[in-house]
């Protein structure tokens, strides 16, 4: 297993936001994390990713206990993470922000030109300010931003947020790819559709719990409805 | 012709103004905090290049830039390392404001205790006093210099923070600090860098001030203001909107020293407000 | 009403130790207390306009020094006695303060707080420049002259007295009633305060005026009592440090704070200059250390502090929930 979670409780401040959170990622696998608006699903991805402190229970990478490594830390075991709202940074071209994403990099597959072979769009406009890209560019910029890292497992957070859906399929067309090279992927969505048909397990998550987890091929809409909603 | 002089003078003025100011528009573009220790650090750095002109009386003046730099940086570092980093991490956005105000105070009464409040300068008669005529008007080689290294300095600024892997280490994380630390970056020891940065332009600030005129353990309050100034004219976190902004505060000083020698730095300080009420968003509003 | 109690006591007894005063103590310990009376409504004021309003000035001193001098010219100029003209010097101070809100107004945070010291120099250099004020030599308040030294001496104390009494007392009642829970909320959250109606601009205005004029009062008593005023000591900025120093080191936002911070300040003071007798820049350093220190390890000061970990309550501004909202705590 690549990463377990268990019984994980992320509090901000004095509420508590995952309660007993158990998920498990294998190698190469892809996994789709579902829930509503404020579900938990932001939380679970920066408590795995370090960003988070308030925070007990277990989290294993590679059998490495990581539940208290600083965010700083976590890239060098293995773990990238495109963050909600892609968080490019604007004063770096793409290029440059590229660059930031391979500056603790791991040995691997993944450097500039092969990014750019996946994403030819970003060649282009390498000299480019974010500011100037479409959302959908901005995407695939933060995607490119993680892979630099040669992450083990690669978090993805909404990046289908308020992008046109040719602009998603062009997204997710580039799992596979990223998958080939070994990567696991955790896709965190709002659309569940979308994140299942790209992974082989769904998690859904509600206030904060578990409430329904399974192979991809098995979903049954009306279980899914109830564990996505809570009725 | 007199006026040409004094304008052209003002410019040169505005030189070491900007250098001032760089430094504080530097800490400001990547942490957000106004350091109000930096005016006690040019004052600090004038006494410590006429120490070090002591130490060395044969040493030509410009050669002290280098362990000036080098001890202001590790300085810096250090009080970013100990204290404001500390600062930052409370909840209250006010106190790393504070806390370096705090600072200031201390660091300006030791500076008191330790070299008394007469008026001290460096003497190096020859080098301060020269001056070339440029069509019948004098102008001063130390200011030109002064202006000259300022550029230089800002020209190699801007090479580290857009060329260099450090650089784009630093932008990025006053673009997000957060986002950062997922690139394996601490953005503690970035502030660290930037503040000792900060803090070596101040260094060779005050070691311009200390050869080119007297000073004293209060010369720190004027020149926080004037960074201060220099920095919000130019626009939050622009260099070279900082240059500009110390030009004309330069032309302002002295103009105004010719209309009414006893005016201080009254005229700067009223350009400034007229630039407040006319345009509050600086010169260049950017950011680094 | 029980929870008037500890605050009646501290009002009516201040009142009473201020009267009593002049037979307890000598000269010297009424010329002290003077300087700390003052101190202590100048702190108070600081921390309304920071701790309550979050308004950081680093320029205070401009009032104070305009305040001293507006008194002793007046006084001076219409030949009367100084206490006479004394009501002037808050009403000019406010009179600045609200014009200079035109364009400090226009700046944030630490821009504002920077902004007010480099019109604090400003005021300073007119001052010094502006004929009939004694340009570098400074004004002596020639119409004391005829008042008796013991007079003079008690008259100015039991008015730093009322000073100090006053604004601490008035703070307290502003921040208990509807404008003061205003600017609490401005305080907190700007944009929140806004939506529900409060006036943003007009609370910060009215803070910074209050402010202006109460410390302009301080300080035309406190150059009055010196008889004697120059431009470095009245627009000295070793004046707003003090009342930062006071507040950090005591606690922001309440109205316990800068009387155990001004306790603090006087002690460091006293200890160093007299007692140590070392010279005068040593207890600056001294209290920039505690107030560096302070920040550090109890980042909202003594007061809160203490208050927190001995669950006591002095002279509060808290209000009680209204029952019917009242959650119970789980």
């Amino acid at each position: 297993m690549l990463l377990e979670v268990t019984s994980l409780d992320a509090f901000y401040g004095d509420l508590q936001a995952l309660h007993q959170v158990s998920i498990n990622v294998n190698d190469g696998e892809s996994v789709a994390l579902v829930g509503a608006n404020g579900a938990g699903k932001t939380t679970f991805l920066k408590c795995v990713s370090g960003l988070i402190r308030q925070k007990r229970g277990s989290i294993e990478f590679a059998g490495a206990d990581i539940l208290s490594a600083p965010a700083e830390a976590i890239t060098r075991f293995g773990i990238a993470l495109t963050p909600e709202g892609r968080m490019l940074f604007s004063s770096l071209n793409v290029e440059e922000n590229l660059q930031m994403g391979g500056l603790n990099r791991r040995r691997g597959h993944w450097n500039l030109q092969r990014v750019y072979q996946l994403f030819p769009l970003l060649a282009e406009r390498r000299l480019q300010m974010p500011n100037t890209l479409s959302g959908g560019e901005q995407g695939l910029v933060a995607i490119g931003r993680a892979l630099m890292a040669n992450p083990r497992l690669l978090l993805c957070d909404e990046i289908s947020l308020g992008l046109a859906p040719v602009a998603v399929d062009r997204i997710y067309a580039s799992f596979a790819a990223i998958r080939s090279e070994g990567t696991a992927i955790v896709l965190v969505e709002q659309d569940v559709k979308r994140a299942s048909s790209a992974s082989d397990r769904v998690y859904c998550l509600l206030e904060g719990q578990v409430t329904m987890h399974g192979a991809s091929r098995d979903l049954d809409a009306e279980d899914l409805t109830r564990a996505y909603f809570g009725t | 012709m007199v006026w040409l002089g004094t304008i052209i003078n003002g410019v040169l003025l505005g030189g070491l103004y900007g250098l001032f100011g760089v430094g504080l528009a530097l800490v400001f573009g990547v942490t957000r905090i106004v350091n109000i220790m930096h005016g006690e650090f040019i004052a600090l750095s004038a006494f410590v290049a006429l120490g070090l002109s002591m130490l060395l009386p044969n040493a030509h003046p410009l050669l002290l830039i280098a362990p000036v730099v080098i001890v202001s940086f590790v300085l810096g570092y250090a009080l970013q390392a100990i204290f404001v980093n500390r600062a930052m991490r409370l909840p209250d956005p006010v106190a790393p404001l504070l806390l370096t105000f705090g600072l200031s105070v201390i660091v300006r009464n030791l500076m008191v205790e330790a070299f008394g409040v007469n008026p001290r300068s460096i003497r190096r008669g020859d080098f301060a006093q020269l001056s070339v005529d440029v069509f019948g008007i004098p102008i001063g080689v130390l200011p030109l210099v002064t202006l000259a290294l300022a550029v230089v300095l800002f020209l190699v600024l801007q090479f580290l923070l857009r060329r260099t892997e450090i650089g784009r280490i630093v932008r990025a994380t006053a673009d997000n600090a957060e986002t950062v630390r997922l690139m394996g970056v601490r953005p503690a020891s970035v502030y660290n860098i930037v503040m000792g940065l900060s803090f070596a332009l101040a260094g060779v600030a005050g070691l311009m001030l200390a050869l080119r005129t007297t000073f004293t353990p209060f010369s720190g309050v004027e020149r926080l203001l004037i960074s201060f100034e220099v920095v919000v004219m130019g626009g939050l976190g622009s260099f070279w909107g900082a240059m500009l902004g110390g030009i004309a505060l330069g032309v302002a000083q002295l103009v105004g020293l010719r209309l009414n020698p006893n005016s201080g730095f009254l005229y700067g300080n009223l350009v400034f407000f007229a630039f407040v009420m006319l345009r509050p968003n600086g010169l260049f509003g950017s950011r680094l | 009403m029980k929870r008037l109690s500890p605050p009646l006591i501290t009002f009516a007894g201040f009142a009473a130790a201020a009267a009593a005063a002049p037979w307890v103590m000598g000269d010297g310990g009424i010329s002290l207390f003077f300087e700390i009376l003052l101190m202590l409504a100048m702190a108070q004021l600081w921390n309304l306009l920071a701790g309550y309003t979050g308004l950081v000035s680093m320029g205070l001193q401009c009032f104070v020094g305009f305040g001293g001098y507006t008194t002793i010219f007046a006084a001076n100029y219409f030949s009367v006695s100084p206490y006479w003209v004394l009501p002037l010097a808050p009403l000019v101070c406010g009179l600045v303060a609200a014009c200079s809100t035109l364009l400090l107004f226009r700046l944030r945070d630490a821009y504002f707080s920077i902004a007010t010291w480099v019109f604090s120099e400003v005021v300073a250099v007119l001052v010094l420049m502006m004929p009939g004020l004694g340009h570098v030599t400074g004004m002596t308040l020639e119409t004391a002259r005829d008042i008796d030294y013991e007079t003079f001496l008690l008259t100015n104390f039991w008015i730093a007295a009322a000073i100090a009494g006053g604004t601490t007392f008035g703070i307290y009642v502003l921040m208990r009633s509807p404008l003061g829970l205003g600017m609490l909320s401005v305080r907190d959250n700007e944009i929140a305060a806004t939506s529900i109606g409060v006036d943003v601009w007009r609370n910060r205005f009215i803070a910074y005026v209050a402010t202006a004029a109460g410390c302009g009062l301080a300080g035309g008593v406190s150059f009055m009592a010196a008889l004697f005023i120059t431009v470095t000591t009245a627009f000295d900025l070793n004046w707003v440090v003090a009342m930062i120093f006071i507040v950090i080191i005591g606690g922001f936002g309440s109205i316990e704070g800068p009387i155990i911070g001004t306790v603090v300040f006087f002690g460091i003071r006293e200890l160093f200059t007299n007692a140590l007798a070392l010279t005068g820049s040593w207890y600056l350093i001294a209290l920039g250390t505690v107030a560096v220190l302070t920040m550090l390890v109890a980042p909202t000061g003594i007061w809160p502090f203490v208050r927190d970990r001995l669950g006591i309550e002095w002279l509060s501004v808290k209000r009680d929930v209204p029952y019917a909202y009242a959650k119970p705590v789980s």
